[in-house]
């Protein structure tokens, strides 16, 4: 047990670690020089050089590298734009997309295992029929249509909710798309981890004994099914933070997700980085305590 | 009926049926897949025919003509400059199923080979890999997607060459997406190709004192090649959601219409009442999505009834 646990912490030491040379080849070293950004092109070259000083853009393209690990690591960035720190800047805007995402998730989430364990309840009548066939057509409208749509009938009902968040209320329009676009792909996945279950021999010996459906589904098969479900939403947790990038950029929500997308049209590294090594440290680390946690429950995995 | 009639020996052949031509038989017999079959191919005809009917399409503007609402001469209407939305709507087919097509041509040879090596190899060559697809797994996909999208402006792939790429047109887009989706591909394969390595005909083969190499090619990528197709399918549509959310950014296709910009105008058309652009491209995108999803879903389920990729 002790050997898995330190074998998965230095491959995820090493994912980050990847993600870090990822960002840096993308941003530092394809990108080019980013310097006329920040500095008009027109200013003495001196004034240039004196910013590639100032960032530490100077030296050599290793040296770079060590600083971009020991700040992302220490989150000691500086936004180039607005040189305020990086951690207050998360602090400020965390709460935006924050408050996206968690209720969008929640809702999400408890809609889609009600639906699916009443989908997959009904299997092979009209309900999981026509369930199915509605989770499918959800999927396939593009989710630029369900922003666009969505905004439209509250520009109709009230238009000052439309956009931006002079009312903290305002919200709930994106809440409920993300909850809306997101739900028939759920209520599909869901749904066939309840059906891959209730396929068991166990279920038919609890049948045979005469243990009620509702019981065999509520006890039984929902235990059984929680590790792919836990899975499936500890992966998803990591993605929380950054918000969605869309629905921020679409409803003028000042969250990170939109903070990330200026970011990167304004090449402001610092940020980019940031914001992507505090994503792939979450994800990673989530990913790990779920492989330990399948380990601790579930011995067979030990062995591999 | 034929078969009850002919004597027993006449059924041992059926049992030696190939995976592919079983799939075949199974797709063919399965209505729904037929018809989403059916409208896959019109959609690849309209992409391979629309730009030569409609190559003069960026000089169509007509004043008099302006967001007109649908009718006869003008079955889907016009947009704010007069231009005919049904050029429109079929001209984004063919960026749609071109950027789709051409990324997975980059995405899934890559995930095959880099799976399959992976797979048959393990040891550090093994790690090696699964690292990488965990990286670039580790950073939402869209960042990774535009972050790729602002490396590649203003940038050639062999510029000067007869072979010039310019990766700020389609080709950019394309390959960006191919870039980054073969990792699902690659973890299907690999996963296989370490059930395959332990196989009877892979050690015989072996035995026989064929190189690693010679096996992979052989032995081994013959009998993944199902999950490449599958996943090629499958990975239309992501592919059209991603073309989609980058003409929404800005960093699409330019120069060509494109369901995304479609959609994205729409945002300004709607208040206006102007609703026929975005209901066009919609609707458009909604039946190609469909299509592949529900063929995508009976092409595995008849070439690989175990292999669950939801």
């Amino acid at each position: 047990m002790p050997s898995f646990v330190i074998r998965r912490l230095i491959q995820s030491v090493l994912t980050v670690f990847g993600v870090m040379l990822l960002t840096f080849l993308l941003f530092n070293v394809i990108a080019g020089d980013i310097s006329f950004n920040y500095v008009s092109p027109k200013a003495p070259e001196q004034q240039r050089q004196a910013w590639l000083k100032r960032h530490g853009l100077d030296k050599p393209k290793r040296v770079q590298f060590f600083n971009h690990l020991y700040k992302s690591v220490t989150f000691q960035g500086r936004s180039y734009a607005t040189d305020q720190k990086l951690t207050t800047i998360i602090a400020h805007k965390a709460k935006y997309s924050l408050g996206i995402t968690v209720p969008a998730m929640a809702l999400g989430w408890i809609s889609a295992m009600i639906i699916s364990c009443v989908v997959a309840y009904y299997r092979d009548t009209w309900v999981d029929r026509i369930g199915v066939f509605l989770a499918v057509l959800g999927m396939c409208v593009p989710f630029l249509a369900y922003m666009v749509l969505g905004q439209w009938l509250m520009f109709q009902i009230n238009p000052e909710r439309a956009w931006g968040l002079d009312k903290p209320s305002n919200i709930y329009v994106p809440v409920l798309i993300a909850v809306v676009a997101g739900i028939g792909g759920s209520v599909r996945f869901y749904r066939t981890v309840f059906l891959d279950e209730i396929g068991r021999d166990y279920v038919r010996t609890a049948r045979a004994k005469g243990v009620p459906l509702y019981s065999v589904l509520f006890s039984h098969v929902l235990k059984n099914c929680m590790l792919p479900i836990l899975t499936n939403l500890v992966t998803a947790i990591p993605f929380l933070i950054m918000g969605s990038l869309l629905l921020e950029r679409f409803f003028g929500v000042p969250g990170l997700g939109d903070l990330m997308l200026s970011s990167i049209t304004t090449r402001d590294v610092p940020i980019i980085t940031g914001l992507t090594f505090l994503t792939a440290v979450v994800y990673v680390v989530s990913l790990l305590v779920t492989d330990v946690m399948y380990a601790v429950f579930d011995p067979r995995i030990r062995l591999r | 009926m034929t078969t009850l009639t002919q004597p027993a020996v006449s059924a041992a052949p059926r049992a030696g049926r190939s995976l592919w031509s079983d799939a075949v038989r199974r797709i063919r017999r399965d209505p729904v897949a037929m018809v989403c079959f059916g409208i896959i191919a019109v959609y690849v005809l309209i992409a391979i025919v629309a730009p030569f009917a409609f190559g003069d399409w960026s000089n169509h503007y007509d004043y008099d003509n302006v967001n007109a609402h649908p009718s006869w001469s003008e079955p889907l209407g016009t947009d704010a400059l007069g231009r005919s939305i049904y050029q429109k709507t079929l001209l984004g087919a063919h960026v749609s199923m071109t950027v789709a097509f051409m990324a997975n041509c980059i995405a899934v040879p890559v995930g095959m080979i880099l799976g399959a090596i992976a797979g048959y190899y393990g040891k550090w060559i093994d790690d090696g890999i699964v690292w990488l697809y965990t990286t670039l797994a580790s950073i939402p996909g869209l960042i990774l997607l535009i972050a790729l999208r602002f490396a590649f402006m203003d940038r050639k792939l062999f510029g000067g060459t007869p072979l010039q790429i310019d990766l700020d047109g389609m080709a950019g887009v394309y390959i960006a997406l191919g870039v980054m989706s073969w990792i699902g591909t690659c973890r299907l394969v690999r996963a296989e190709t370490m059930k395959i390595r332990e196989l009877d005909y892979v050690l015989a083969a072996r035995a026989t004192g064929r190189r690693g190499i010679g096996i992979l090619f052989r032995h081994v990528l013959p009998n993944v090649f199902h999950i490449g197709i599958i996943q090629f399918s499958l990975g239309f549509v992501g592919a059209i959601s991603a073309e989609v959310m980058l003409s929404f950014l800005n960093l699409g296709v330019k120069d060509m219409p494109s369901w995304g910009k479609m959609i994205n105008e729409a945002r300004m058309d709607l208040v206006v009442g102007r609703w026929w652009e975005v209901t066009a491209a919609v609707v458009a995108t909604f039946l190609i999505v469909l299509a592949w999803n529900i063929f995508g879903d009976r092409l595995r389920d008849a070439l690989d009834p175990r292999l669950k990729t939801a």
